[in-house]
């Protein structure tokens, strides 16, 4: 990591960590908000980035990781820190089967397997009347316990909450993507013939990529069922997943910055512009589209280009 | 009872193999992966129901002049939106991601457009054909048999297409080997304009048959999207029998897990069913492997 990405990120990290003390309730709510979506944009970027597939079954897994713990807590009378790991091995262990499952597929067969498998998933937490209620949904999910003397019920502490969630995804993918694995990952990205012909297990490495991206994506679910206090299985369709897809994308894929760009742009260019909620998935769509033609790499993408262009005019200049 | 079961089965099966001709169709020849497929279905029954009541006539008349509207709109998003993509794809695994993407942005605007033109409230769409027919214990609304006869003519009038004249050999050379054919001289693009066309008709007849069966609304395009995903890899991405022979027998599968098993539970079969085949037939029942 270069000296000025240090000093941004570090920038970045203490406007997160003094914002609310500045915001009033409701902008809490729309940073939290911001936040967790930043955590499931990032699932997918490194589903997109890493592995080089387009997981449209992500949903599922946060589903997985939502439903998991709040049915532990409220059924079980489980801690939210108690229900928390075991809600994750249960999201690891899917998301290793369904990679066992996939890893022959390619292309257009792996995303329509996700598609049946998140389907799946949807109908069976909608049909689980007894443990799940149903179409129905679970109510009154709690803030988590106090752990170790730190307390999570007002707005302000969850939100510290998520974002130290954030903050520690965002190192451990950055040394991810620096570290060997993060490597061999590519490299089965980019040509997985030619990996695995100089010796690298792509199986395993498949596999593994999918995990990672399904580990973030239950982190996001094991805060959405607190933050929300409902969870319902008409927020796990399709067009959950299409969300993610759409805030990797418009913030860019290629540096970890670019999904959590494309989750603040999503979350306050309508509450900016006091968009009617009914205009949100025309601009959705309209911002996949366009920024898929015009700007592949994205928002982060744009901001890179600028800055190439600008100190090569500087450069010029001299 | 069992046959009552088989009878529906086959008739929702000749809609779904409607449904996913057009996408199959698309995937074979373009090798793209449409997700609005499902939106031109429901602007096809929007559109179909438009032609009938502004200039009230019959629903036979209405809907070849929906389907030509359909194509065309079809071959617009294609000159819009896919073939800038596929002219700068570096490489082909970037270029269909790019262009899956691009298809999920479309889903959403179209569906939108859909809502602000019509609203969202259902509406009926009447065939103008009433009656029951009755086959030994079996009945069967006249109504559904119109919609088996309308899927065989237009099967029979796209396998005459692409086996009896020469814009159909190039659309199957084209298929075959993308590379060979250009190379031979065929201009791909215009093809694949066609296949658009052809794939936006499809979809305005399967649109509007299930629009009469059930209800036209601007959400109806969802289901048929997926359960055309799960025919086609049934049958096998790209293969036009695969898409007939897969259509039905997603059908039949779904009628009698419905009457047999768990209603509830019908559709987590036929996704579970999906999955197994793909793991012991990855290329489908009738597909090449690749």
């Amino acid at each position: 990591m270069s000296i000025l990405e240090r000093i941004w990120s570090a920038l970045f990290t203490v406007a997160m960590l003094i914002a609310p003390l500045l915001l009033g309730d409701y902008q809490a709510y729309l940073l939290t908000l911001t936040v967790i979506w930043a955590i499931l944009a990032l699932s997918m970027a490194i589903v997109l980035g890493l592995a080089g597939q387009i997981n449209l079954g992500q949903a599922a897994f946060v589903a997985i990781g939502a439903y998991t713990s709040s049915v532990l807590r409220l059924r079980y009378g489980l801690d939210f820190w108690l229900a928390a790991p075991i809600a994750l091995v249960a999201v690891i262990v899917v998301a290793a089967l369904m990679g066992l499952l996939t890893l022959r597929l390619r292309g257009p067969f792996f995303i329509l397997v996700m598609l049946a498998f998140a389907e799946i998933v949807r109908l069976l937490i909608a049909n689980w009347q007894d443990v799940t209620n149903g179409p129905l949904g679970l109510r009154d999910i709690a803030p988590p316990e106090p752990l170790l003397g730190l307390h999570f019920e007002t707005k302000i502490a969850f939100y510290y909450l998520s974002l130290a969630v954030l903050l520690s995804c965002l190192i451990g993918l950055s040394r991810l993507k620096r570290s060997n694995i993060g490597r061999l990952l590519i490299a089965v990205r980019e040509d997985d013939v030619l990996a695995e012909f100089v010796g690298i297990p792509i199986m395993r490495n498949k596999i593994l990529g999918l995990c990672i991206g399904a580990f973030v994506a239950g982190l996001g679910g094991l805060l959405l069922g607190p933050f929300l206090t409902i969870l319902a299985p008409s927020q796990f369709t399709l067009f959950a997943s299409v969300d993610m897809i759409v805030m990797a994308v418009v913030g860019g894929i290629a540096t970890l910055a670019g999904p959590l760009l494309g989750a603040a742009f999503l979350v306050y260019v309508p509450e900016l512009l006091s968009f009617s909620s009914d205009y949100r998935p025309a601009m959705m769509g309209a911002l996949l589209i366009l920024m898929t033609l015009f700007a592949p790499r994205g928002l982060a993408g744009l901001a890179l280009d600028l800055r190439t262009a600008l100190t090569r005019r500087e450069q010029h200049d001299e | 009872m069992l046959a009552q079961q088989l009878a529906n089965g086959v008739v929702l099966g000749c809609v779904y193999a409607l449904c996913a001709l057009g996408f199959t169709l698309v995937f074979g020849a373009a090798r793209v992966v449409n997700f609005a497929y499902g939106e031109l279905l429901m602007i096809g029954a929007f559109f179909t129901l438009t032609v009938m009541q502004t200039l009230s006539v019959p629903f036979f008349v209405a809907l070849p002049v929906a389907m030509s509207g359909v194509a065309l709109l079809s071959v617009l998003v294609f000159y819009l939106t896919i073939r800038p993509l596929q002219r700068r794809a570096t490489t082909a695994l970037s270029g269909e991601l790019q262009i899956i993407l691009v298809t999920l942005g479309l889903l959403y605007v179209l569906r939108e457009a859909a809502n602000f033109l019509w609203g969202t409230a259902p509406r009926q769409m009447d065939m103008g054909i009433h009656g029951i027919v009755l086959i030994g214990k079996v009945v069967v609304t006249e109504q559904r048999l119109a919609v088996m006869a309308i899927t065989c003519v237009l099967v029979l009038a796209l396998y005459g297409l692409l086996y009896r004249t020469r814009v159909g050999r190039a659309l199957r050379a084209i298929a075959q080997n993308r590379e060979g054919a250009a190379a031979i001289g065929l201009n791909a693009d215009r093809i694949t304009a066609f296949v658009f066309a052809v794939s936006g008709a499809l979809a305005c007849a399967a649109g509007s048959l299930l629009g009469c069966l059930y209800a036209v609304a601007s959400d109806m395009g969802a289901s048929p999207l997926l359960k055309s995903f799960v025919i086609v890899i049934f049958g096998g991405l790209g293969s036009v029998p695969g898409a007939i022979v897969g259509g039905i027998l997603i059908g039949l599968l779904e009628n009698l897990s419905g009457a047999y098993l768990s209603f509830a539970f019908k559709d987590v079969i036929t996704f579970a069913v999906l999955i197994a085949v793909l793991l012991l037939r990855p290329a489908g029942l009738f597909g090449r492997a690749t």
